[in-house]
C-alpha cells in the first residue's frame, strides 16, 4: 500500500536538497525521490527517522486518507 | 535512528567478479582448456571494471554495492523472486518437453526437486524466524 506523504513539503520548507536529506537518512538520493513521488513506501524505521528529523510525527508525514 | 545498513564496499562486486573469473580459469585449466579459461577471466575482468567505474548508473551501484539501501533490498528481493519464477518455469517446461519426447526428464527432475525443497525450507525458516 502506497501512502501519501509530506516529505517533499517538509524538505523544501527546511531548505534541504534531496541529496542532503538522503545523507542524513543514510539512503540514496533516488530513494528520497521515490518516497516523495509516492512510488515507494519506506520501512517503519526510516519513516520514524524522517519524522524525527523534521520534528514531527509519522502520522503527520505519512497518511493514507488525503 | 540509523536504518538497516545494507551498503557494501564499492570494491566488493568487482572483487567478487574477479574471484569468479579466477575460479573459472582454474576450472577450465583442470579441464585442459586454458584458452577458454583466459577468455572467461577477461570477460569477468571487464565486468569487474564496469562495476568499479560505472558510478553514474543507479542499477550498477545497486548491484555493485555503494547504492544499496532498504529500497534496493526490496528491488533486489522482487528481482530475485522474478528470476526464480522464470527459472523454475523454464525447468518445468524443459522437464515436460523431455518426458513428452520419451526421455526420463533428467536433469530437470533433480533441478525442479531441488528448487521445490529449497522453497519449502526457506518458507519454514522464514516462518520460524519471524
Amino acid at each position: 500500500m502506497l501512502l501519501k506523504n509530506e516529505v517533499r513539503n517538509l524538505r523544501t520548507a527546511g531548505g534541504l536538497s534531496q541529496q542532503q536529506l538522503a545523507e542524513a537518512m543514510d539512503v540514496s538520493r533516488q530513494t528520497i525521490n521515490s518516497i516523495e513521488k509516492e512510488r515507494y513506501t519506506p520501512s517503519l524505521p526510516l519513516a520514524i527517522a524522517l519524522a524525527r528529523y523534521f520534528n514531527t510525527t509519522v502520522e503527520e508525514v505519512f497518511h493514507a486518507d488525503t | 535512528m540509523p536504518t538497516r545498513d545494507l551498503t557494501r564496499s564499492r570494491w566488493w562486486m568487482p572483487g567478487f567478479s574477479l574471484f569468479l573469473g579466477a575460479i573459472m580459469l582454474v576450472a577450465f585449466t583442470i579441464g585442459d582448456n586454458v584458452g577458454q579459461g583466459l577468455i572467461s577471466l577477461g570477460i569477468m575482468a571487464v565486468l569487474a571494471a564496469i562495476f568499479a567505474f560505472g558510478r553514474r548508473s543507479e542499477t550498477l551501484q545497486g548491484i555493485g554495492g555503494p547504492g544499496r539501501d532498504e529500497r534496493w533490498a526490496m528491488i533486489d528481493l522482487r528481482a530475485s523472486a522474478l528470476a526464480g519464477f522464470v527459472l523454475i518455469t523454464v525447468v518445468i517446461g524443459a522437464w515436460l518437453y523431455e518426458i513428452a519426447n520419451g526421455e526420463d526428464g533428467e536433469p530437470y527432475t533433480q533441478l525442479g526437486a531441488v528448487a521445490g525443497v529449497a522453497y519449502v525450507i526457506a518458507l519454514a525458516v522464514g516462518r520460524a524466524r519471524g
